[in-house]
């Protein structure tokens, strides 16, 4: 078939199309602006919720909600000491595909362990603020662990890590990845000793 | 890139001596990393041909000591030479600058002949890397020990500006499109378009064939219908043009037979005074149908 010969028909091809595509042009676009909308007025409550959250007034947050929502969330929880509420919300962003906020949540933790176990030295009870050191360390381990370039939480894990030091002469092996149940550090404590004297 | 190298001059007493010619251990640099640092090595294991190394062999990624984690382990295989490449993680919180040692491996390279697997286990070297403080020995005094910690910063705010551009943007695109398509169907604000003709006498025969019937609505069918003809051809069209109009307008031959009961019906009412017999032969659904197949056709061939 010769080049003149397939015009025409191409062009009849268009004719035949042309109606059907402007009336679904409209219907698409219309959906996707909706759509575009939708994520748009979301992003802008979300920020709402952040904004209230930074002033202290607590709202409730599932664990659907926006990343950034959910670690404002936690950063206010960590503010007023409720760390047992924080560690469900930091899970859910940790395993989530935003790790460098995930890693801010849990570096938030660490600091809220910190900051307790600073007050208990300062009232020299030496007891309770060991596990405290040894959890936040822990904490600051795994923020580094997802974001390696998290440099606020290597000079704070550096801090914690000045105030309980390793004892490599132990030899642990598994150091802070000690599996270690923040409600019962008193298993740390050692047992009877057994034996004659 | 600077070497670290550890060339390993195997024992010549095993077997597997002669199969494995050298071993080395690289990284970027050797000093100058803080905790929380990643620690790039690779291994690169000079060997006879066919040997690979055998996965299961191979370091699992995991804690290694209380001050330092394997992240990452990969291999390569380049000629005679098999690349091994870890990723460590230190967590060693330096007091000074000081190195440090990553201690040596086990792994196994395997050749499988086809009469049986030859195996050559290698011993990688231990190997060192400097770490240095990040902060001071003694930092100045602070009266609230918290104060020494960075602050928790805040959540980063979500920005909507990119998702409403684009809802704003395709908002205008669809109002375009509607624009257009209101053209292409002669709909408000477009219904006097010469090139749709059919279209305006598609509208009037839909609402008259909504409405209640009678002799007089279907003589005002067949006018709107006539209207149309007349309209798209520029002149006065009656039935014996319409070999000729068909001719001009060849979008409407298929409609030609329609077209010509159309004109035979229209003659019946108008001329022949039997309006009851023109509606019996060509009811108004059907001229509100024609008038549909013809403004589709009309649309299509305005391409």
């Amino acid at each position: 078939m010769s080049a003149q010969a397939m015009l025409p028909d191409r062009r009849a091809a268009w004719g035949r199309a042309r109606p059907r595509l402007l009336l679904a042009l409209p219907v698409l676009l219309l959906a996707g602006a909706a759509a575009c909308g939708l994520s748009a007025w979301r992003g802008a409550r979300a920020n709402a919720g952040i904004a209230a959250l930074d002033a202290g007034r607590d709202i409730p947050i599932t664990a659907e909600a926006p990343a950034p929502l959910r670690l404002a969330r936690v950063m206010a929880l960590t503010r007023r000491g409720q760390t047992e509420e924080a560690e469900g919300l930091i899970e859910t962003l940790e395993t989530g595909p935003e790790t460098q906020l995930g890693a801010r949540a849990r570096y938030a933790l660490a600091n809220t362990r910190l900051r307790r176990a600073f007050a208990h030295l300062a009232r020299n009870e030496l007891d309770p603020a060991g596990p405290l050191i040894t959890l936040a360390r822990q904490d600051y381990r795994r923020a580094l662990q997802a974001w390696p370039d998290f440099w606020d939480a290597k000079f704070n894990l550096d801090v914690a890590s000045r105030l309980l030091r390793d004892f490599p002469e132990f030899d642990r092996k598994s150091g802070d990845e000690l599996k270690a149940e923040p409600k019962k550090i008193w298993t740390d404590i050692p047992g009877q000793p057994r034996g004659a004297p | 890139m600077r070497r670290l190298w550890l060339l390993l001059a195997l024992l010549a007493a095993t077997p597997a001596a002669a199969q494995v010619h050298a071993i080395e251990v690289r990284t970027p640099r050797p000093f100058g990393y803080f905790l929380g640092d990643l620690v790039q090595a690779t291994v690169e294991i000079e060997a006879e041909d066919g040997f690979v190394l055998q996965s299961a062999s191979l370091p699992r990624p995991g804690p290694l000591t209380y001050w330092l984690d394997l992240r990452a382990v990969e291999t390569e295989t380049a000629g005679p030479r098999q690349r091994l490449r870890l990723t460590y993680q230190t967590f060693y919180a330096a007091l000074d600058a000081r190195s440090l040692e990553v201690p040596g491996f086990p792994v196994t390279l395997v050749r499988d002949d086809g009469r049986g697997a030859t195996s050559a286990p290698v011993q990688v070297p231990a190997w060192s890397f400097g770490v240095s403080p990040l902060r001071e020995v003694q930092p100045p005094r602070r009266d609230d020990p918290a104060d020494y910690l960075r602050p928790d910063g805040s959540a980063p705010r979500l920005d909507p500006a990119p998702a409403r551009n684009a809802a704003l943007g395709l908002a205008v695109l669809a109002l375009a499109s509607l624009l257009w398509l209101a053209l292409d169907r002669a709909w408000w604000p477009f219904r006097q378009r010469r090139t749709r003709a059919f279209a305006l006498a598609q509208r009037q025969l839909a609402a008259l064939a909504r409405g209640p019937e009678g002799e007089a609505v279907y003589r005002d069918g067949l006018l709107a219908l006539h209207r149309g003809v007349d309209q798209m051809d520029g002149r006065r069209v009656l039935a014996d043009d319409l070999p000729g109009f068909l001719a001009r307008h060849p979008a409407f031959r298929p409609h030609g037979p329609e077209l010509a009961r159309f004109f035979a019906a229209s003659r019946l009412a108008f001329f022949g005074g039997g309006v009851a017999a023109a509606r019996a032969q060509w009811p108004l659904a059907r001229a509100a149908a024609t008038a549909r197949g013809l403004a589709a056709a009309e649309r299509e061939a305005a391409s």
